[in-house]
């Protein structure tokens, strides 16, 4: 099955991450222009080294969920031609609830979930303009089944799929749709090491008896950006191999 | 085309109207059943449409009545606090929505236009 695409540019928030590097390159060779957010020079030169072979079909911009100056910025060079949009971005808070410093718990939440907001308003604004968009939220298995020390970044993970969420149903209507993925464990990028780590955990945790492949999550990625699953909006769906679905 | 007849067009496609008569003087709430989702529609349209930066708190006067309370608790001038809060309109368009209030959403065509020009005008003087 070949798969379509209703647009071809496509903002990936968080876009020096391996997942989304991985997914860049699939939206390269499916015609898409990936346009990748980093937050440092580091993300910028992680991106630029591992696209390289692809220079000229995507681009790149400074993004910093804790600086709100620079989302104007990002829009202004962007415009407001955009048909996709890939949010990966997620900070750390990994700390029990009633031990979470209050000014780290403030500023966590403004950075995860306010500034979160901002975007979904400018990009929601935006593709009304073409009535037609697709927006993907990268979310995780914690915000359904989280760990002790995990609270304030599922908390942060379900008030964001709420907002997409709602995107898709106030927006509907107008061709612009959205789908929160929930990967479990995969073997790619900050995963990689936890799950070396806990092998056994994992073998014994999940049905499937494997991690997910970095490869495999981001073709699961590209699919819901596709026409084929336009239908499947304002949602949240698992790609954990079965790891939250039983006892 | 004036500002009016763009507006016009404007809702006409938002709100799939047809020969309805729209004048400065008609309520989007009250007479078009113009919901939040059409507010939002309506909002990029006319950034669109006029290249101006749209608050959609401010051109659809969704704080008025709170900014009627504060100038209230703070016993301030209520008509000088609101236009404060509002530039766009004018003292005698403030005091009339405050008459107005009571029949629901005051929100009228010339808001938009007042908004429309007067976004245009700190445009030009930027």
């Amino acid at each position: 099955m070949k798969l379509h695409f209703s647009g071809n540019r496509a903002l990936v928030l968080g876009g020096s991450c391996n997942l989304a590097i991985t997914l860049a390159e699939l939206m390269i060779k499916s015609d898409l222009f990936p346009i990748l957010t980093y937050r440092n020079d580091e993300g910028e030169r992680y991106i630029s080294k591992t696209l390289q072979p692809f220079a000229g079909k995507y681009n790149s911009h400074y993004l910093d969920f804790s600086d709100r100056d620079s989302v104007n910025s990002l829009f202004h060079q962007i415009g407001d031609d955009i048909d996709f949009l890939v949010d990966f971005v997620q900070g750390d808070l990994e700390s029990l609830v009633a031990s979470a410093d209050e000014d780290s718990i403030y500023r966590y939440f403004t950075e995860n979930v306010s500034f979160r907001a901002e975007i979904l308003k400018r990009a929601g604004r935006a593709m009304l303009k073409k009535k037609r968009g697709r927006l993907v939220f990268i979310s995780s298995t914690a915000a359904d089944k989280p760990n002790p020390g995990q609270g304030f970044y599922a908390s942060a993970k379900l008030a964001s799929e709420a907002l997409y969420r709602n995107l898709g149903i106030e927006l509907g209507k107008h061709g612009i749709t959205t789908v929160s993925l929930r990967p479990g464990y995969i073997d790619a990028g900050r995963g990689k090491a936890f799950i070396k780590t806990r092998q056994e955990e994992v073998m014994k945790k999940v049905p499937i008896k494997r991690a997910l492949t970095g490869q495999e999550v981001a073709e699961t990625i590209l699919f819901f950006l596709s026409d084929s699953s336009k239908g499947v909006n304002a949602t949240e769906i698992c790609i954990d191999g079965g790891l939250t679905a039983g006892k | 085309m004036n500002i009016l007849g763009e507006i016009k067009e404007i809702l006409t496609e938002i709100l799939d109207l047809e020969d309805r008569e729209i004048t400065p003087e008609t309520y989007l709430v009250r007479e078009l059943d113009v919901e939040s989702i059409d507010l939002l529609e309506l909002a990029v349209a006319l950034n669109s449409q006029f290249n101006i930066e749209v608050s959609d708190d401010d051109i659809f006067l969704k704080k008025f009545r709170l900014y009627v309370t504060e100038a209230e608790q703070q016993k301030t001038d209520m008509v000088q606090y609101v236009t404060a809060k509002l530039p766009f309109l004018t003292k005698s368009r403030a005091e009339e929505i405050m008459a107005d209030l009571d029949g629901g959403p005051a929100l009228k065509v010339k808001d938009l236009i007042s908004y429309v020009v007067w976004q245009r005008k700190d445009e030009t003087f930027a």
